[in-house]
């Protein structure tokens, strides 16, 4: 617990300090993708990694909070201060409704239902063209009124700190969950559902706050996506971003805060490195999923937490020993 | 009227393809209990290699079939034996992500080797419309269910007729009763995953023969597999048939009579309903609940 909470102020004062020594656009926006996908596979992580159950739908979350924010940006007019938030708001109320049918399941159904919500919601923004005006998306969302007359720059230097700003708040709220009595009791259901319901955990209700929490999460960082990029598509449901998520969390190792971050770092990074590689990239991402599943099971982090324990069982054992032995 | 009926056997002919490649995952997912989501890039190869066989190599339609059955079967075999085997017993989060890796690998290595453009299979009978009063079929159409039908059946014969039919039964019920009388139970579920390989294949091709392949249409086929099998139920041989059928009607009427561009949502409708209201789906053989 103090392990992770000092890793993570340390890596916001490194992201703090990013954008002030590094004068780069590409950089930038390299920075900017990996806080956004931090944000993603965080809000993604709270459901594959506390609640236990394996969501192949959490793009819908994605999706709508994009889709939010550009429809009350283009329609309404409301400013960026206010779409994200409320972009955050629709996909948790989303959530409450999608989470009280799924959740019902679990194993093999729960990841196909929640697929089947992804997909319905992708085909209905790319059909319903009055709406969302269909396949061509809908462009030129408004940049927030501050960055009218600002330089690209500056303007990168803007997105960069609010999306520094939107993950610490969600890592701040994920941080608070998980090591509250909700967090503990989801792991307790995670770990051993029977066990959990015989001392008075209901399964439902605590699955049911981490999956909202998640929804929100992911709905903000959709609202920022729509922002930044100023264009939203039905893509967003897509699952290119789902596989993205997918692996980040695996990487990193689901279950810990700062795992799903190093896999945003390492994924995103990863991507752009090998770019000139083209599609032979995506095959290799799928060989990566294989072998990150047969020989680290638990992420980088799980095998970093593996280590440090046996150490210290080891340091326990050399004490214990040096006491017997004394005497002796 | 009449365009009802032609609806009807448009949902039929299509349905019959949902069968067969749903058959293939009610072997793996219902009864390995292995969450397949690489089914549809099998069901892709099979549509790439019959391709391969018939156009590259020259060889005629039912060679190229017997061929593309061999590899695929081989390639089925080979990845239960080296990934599938190394997760089994861990529950279905493994299996999950590690096909998922698989399907990843698969659609984009064919998207390299073979590129985006549509694949044509050559059909063993020409094109020619055949009418069946006021429907219009082809001959190829025709064809192909009657092969979707002979596979189907010949897939049932396997299972209750032979030794390894019966090796694979003993297996799904007990796995430890089966290694107990002697069943060499790995051999079981790689030969199982080997055959599901095997009719994904054979629908791939056979549905190349009559539109055209594509190495992208994977990650679909998956999707529909998966809704026939719940629908039908887990593991259940007519579940599996008469779900596809339902599959491919509801989506001609509804593509017929609503609207074509949002066909693909009907099967998605129709797995979250089954999983509210029927979650043993309509013909499960195990007594087990989602």
């Amino acid at each position: 617990m103090k392990f992770e909470r000092n890793t993570l102020l340390a890596l916001g004062l490194i992201a703090l300090a990013f954008p002030l020594l590094v004068g780069n656009q590409y950089l930038l926006h390299i920075g900017i993708m990996v806080l956004l996908y931090a944000m993603l596979a965080t809000s993604l992580n709270l459901i594959v990694g506390y609640v236990g159950e394996f969501s192949l739908g959490h793009t819908a979350f994605l999706g709508l909070g994009a889709y939010s924010a550009a429809l009350l940006s283009l329609r309404l007019g409301l400013p960026a201060w206010a779409t994200i938030p409320l972009a955050g708001v629709i996909s948790a109320l989303f959530g409450v409704l999608i989470g009280a049918i799924t959740l019902r399941l679990r194993g093999p159904y729960f990841v196909i239902i929640t697929l089947a919500f992804a997909e319905v919601l992708r085909l209905i923004a790319n059909n319903w063209v009055d709406f969302t005006n269909g396949p061509m998306g809908l462009s030129g969302v408004a940049q927030p009124a501050l960055l009218a007359d600002a330089s690209p720059l500056m303007a990168k230097r803007f997105y960069f700190y609010l999306a520094l700003a939107l993950t610490a708040v969600s890592l701040y709220l994920a941080y608070r969950f998980v090591y509250s009595n909700n967090g503990r009791a989801a792991v307790t259901v995670r770990e051993n559902r029977f066990v959990a319901q015989s001392v008075g955990i209901r399964p439902f209700v605590y699955a049911m706050r981490a999956f909202v929490l998640g929804a929100f999460l992911a709905g903000l960082a959709g609202g920022f996506y729509a922002h930044y990029i100023t264009f939203v598509g039905a893509n967003v449901f897509g699952f290119a971003f789902m596989v993205s998520m997918i692996i980040m969390v695996l990487i990193g190792g689901k279950g810990t805060l700062i795992g799903p971050l190093l896999g945003a770092l390492l994924v995103t990074l990863l991507t752009e490195y090998l770019r000139e590689l083209q599609e032979l990239r995506l095959s290799l991402f799928g060989l990566i999923v294989m072998a990150v599943v047969l020989f680290l099971p638990n992420g980088l982090m799980g095998f970093l937490n593996q280590r440090r324990e046996r150490n210290h069982s080891d340091q326990a054992d050399d004490s214990a020993t040096g006491v017997q032995g004394g005497p002796a | 009227m009449d365009m009802l009926l032609q609806f009807i056997a448009n949902g039929l002919v299509s349905g019959a393809f949902y069968a067969l490649s749903a058959l293939g995952l009610t072997l793996i997912f219902g009864l390995m209990r292995v969450v397949n989501f690489a089914h549809g890039e099998l069901y892709m190869l099979g549509g790439v290699m019959g391709w391969l066989a018939t156009t590259v190599l020259g060889l005629n339609f039912f060679a190229g079939l017997a061929l593309t059955l061999a590899v695929m079967g081989a390639c089925g075999w080979l990845v239960d034996r080296f990934l599938i085997e190394r997760v089994r017993d861990q529950g279905e989060e493994p299996s999950i992500l590690l096909t998922i890796g698989l399907s990843i690998f698969l659609t984009n290595t064919a998207l390299l080797l073979v590129g985006t453009a549509p694949l044509t299979i050559e059909g063993p009978l020409p094109n020619k419309p055949v009418f069946l009063g006021p429907v219009v079929l082809t001959e190829l159409r025709v064809f192909a269910v009657a092969a979707c039908a002979v596979l189907i059946l010949a897939a049932h014969l396997v299972i209750r007729h032979t030794r390894l039919g019966r090796a694979m039964r003993a297996t799904f019920q007990d796995p430890m009763a089966a290694r107990l009388a002697g069943i060499n139970t790995a051999r079981v579920y790689a030969s199982t995953f080997a055959l599901g390989t095997m009719l994904a294949a054979s629908a791939g091709m056979l549905l190349g023969s009559i539109y055209s392949t594509h190495v992208s249409a994977g990650g679909l086929v998956s999707l529909k597999a998966f809704v026939v099998v719940i629908l039908g139920g887990m593991g259940s041989f007519a579940g599996a048939i008469v779900g596809g059928l339902l599959l491919g009607l509801a989506e001609a009427l509804w593509g017929g009579y609503i609207s074509t561009g949002t066909v693909d949502i009907i099967g998605f409708i129709i797995v979250i309903l089954t999983l509210i209201f029927k979650p043993y789906g309509l013909f499960s053989t195990q007594v087990e609940r989602a």
